[in-house]
């Protein structure tokens, strides 16, 4: 999967998949772990795209204040 | 000919007249076409009627509020119809009809009703919106989805209202550190520009609508209401069509402008407006949580399913083996049985085919023992004809030295003891001399 290219809605979207597929019990547990992971990661891509770091508040505050 | 009247004799005679004859007050309904405000705080103004097209001026007249009339009447007119007295604006005014000598004519007002201008300014709203409608417009934006992320915002605001500060400090100082990322399209938001400067904006965010989710439009809500910028056909119509969601802020709490009405989100102040897209946000970020903490239990509640799976298995592993054990006992007693019975059929035919071979061997017993018989005669015989005591009867002797048989002389030497066995008994002697056969024979 191509993360760079991913939107957020697809990484939402493949999230609600993973999720489904574990809670309707359709992998194995096999796959358990690969989809655990995947979702961990995506789970990270969200929360980056969904919070700011401490940093960047800071630098758009000031660009704030410049304007 | 009468005496001549000055100019100033003239108008004090209308004046007076006037005066005289419309000496009450009047309830006026007209349109403003210009308003000023002098130094000194009075009001200026002129009021027209048009024709039934709205085309034609069928009346015009200037009136004026002195400014201790206006103090009061102006923001009471502004808080209950949140317009600013101005041109275009249809007023409901009680005026003194006035007139003086060298200014002329003019309406002096002195009360205004703001529920007439009210009702025109519905009247015109129901209009523009009718006509959005009509063209099936209206809702457009509003059927935008809203982005599952939103945090892109295109603002447009006056930079230095204060509204748009409180926007961006409610956004940026969020509780939940949401990320925002904002940029401002400065725009008029007051008098009569409000329509191009906004649309200019709309424009400027067009140009780049891929970085940006949504448009906030945000006005501070400050002491004067001047909202018919934001009330016009051109505004509410690009506003409708925008292709990104957008969501007004501007401040008034009495009613919805027409740009209120046609956007995807109106709420009333700049600050609501930033609590919108944070609660928006945290709803999204809630999601991402939420779905994180599914994907956890969901995994456990797999495990332990398998879990449960494994110590079934495990309990009735030994139920497996005792069935496994009889079957396999059932089957091991079934196989000794066929065994014994294939080694008693086996034997048994051995058996029978030994007892035929003991009968065959002993039905030839007597035969054989009748030839071996007639065998033992026969060496009986032959034995009989070689017995030494028969030769020892006929006169021959048989000598031994030592327990052997002396058929050689030469194999003794003088002083040997020799036994010489004859038919009846024998005798001692010890020998004196040998000779050969060969002497013997010359003898």
């Amino acid at each position: 999967m191509k993360k760079k290219t991913m939107t957020y809605e697809e990484a939402v979207a493949r999230l609600e998949t993973l999720v489904g597929q574990v809670e309707n019990n359709e992998l194995g547990i096999d796959s358990l772990a690969p989809a655990l992971r995947e979702a961990q990661e995506l789970i990270a891509f969200c929360k980056q795209k969904l919070y700011a770091t401490d940093e960047e508040i800071q630098k758009i505050l000031q660009e704030t204040e410049k304007e | 000919m009468e005496k001549a009247l000055t100019l100033y004799e003239l108008n004090n005679l209308v004046r007076g007249t006037l005066e005289t004859v419309l000496s009450d007050e009047y309830w006026l309904q007209a349109e403003l076409s210009e308003v000023r405000v002098a130094y000194n705080g009075h009001c200026y103004m002129e009021f027209v009627e048009k024709d039934a097209d709205g085309r034609q001026l069928v009346a015009k007249a200037r009136g004026m509020i002195w400014s201790n009339v206006f103090r009061s009447l102006n923001p009471f007119f502004e808080r209950e119809t949140g317009r600013r007295l101005s041109a275009g604006l249809k007023v409901l005014v009680r005026v003194k009809v006035s007139f003086h000598e060298l200014y002329g004519y003019s309406l002096t007002v002195t009360g205004i009703d703001p529920t007439y201008t009210i009702g025109d300014i519905e009247r015109r709203r129901r209009e523009i919106l009718q006509q959005l409608a009509d063209e099936g417009i209206l809702n457009d934006n509003k059927s935008l989805p809203l982005p599952v992320m939103m945090n892109r915002i295109a603002v447009i605001s006056s930079a230095t209202a204060a509204g748009y500060g409180d926007f961006c400090d409610q956004l940026y100082h969020n509780d939940y550190k949401l990320r925002f990322v904002t940029r401002l399209f400065p725009a008029v938001m007051q008098g009569e520009n409000v329509e191009a400067s906004v649309l200019s904006a709309l424009d400027a965010v067009l140009s780049e609508r891929d970085r940006w989710d949504a448009v906030v439009i945000i006005r501070g809500g400050g002491a004067v209401s001047d909202l018919a910028g934001f009330d016009t056909y051109l505004l509410a119509a690009g506003c409708a069509q925008f292709p990104l969601p957008v969501i007004t802020g501007i401040g008034h709490e009495r009613d919805d402008t027409v740009l209120d009405l046609v956007a995807h989100t109106r709420v009333k102040t700049p600050t609501a407006a930033a609590a919108f897209l944070v609660s928006h946000q945290l709803d999204a970020a809630t999601h991402v949580e939420d779905l994180g903490l599914r994907m956890v239990n969901g995994a456990r509640l797999h495990m332990q399913g398998e879990m449960e799976r494994i110590r079934q298995a495990a309990m009735r592993l030994p139920t497996v083996f005792t069935f496994i054990k009889t079957s396999g006992e059932h089957r091991l007693s079934l196989l000794s049985g066929r065994l014994r019975h294939a080694a008693d059929r086996v034997l048994a035919g051995r058996r029978y085919k030994l007892a035929m071979a003991g009968d065959r061997f002993f039905s030839r017993v007597p035969a054989m023992l009748d030839r071996e018989r007639f065998r033992l005669k026969l060496l009986e015989q032959r034995c009989e004809a070689v017995d030494p005591r028969k030769l020892l009867k006929r006169g021959y002797s048989m000598t031994f030295c030592n327990g052997h048989l002396v058929r050689d002389a030469a194999r003794l030497k003088p002083g040997d003891e020799i036994m010489t066995y004859v038919a009846e008994g024998s005798v001692c002697s010890v020998v004196k001399d040998t000779k050969h056969e060969k002497e013997n024979n010359d003898l």
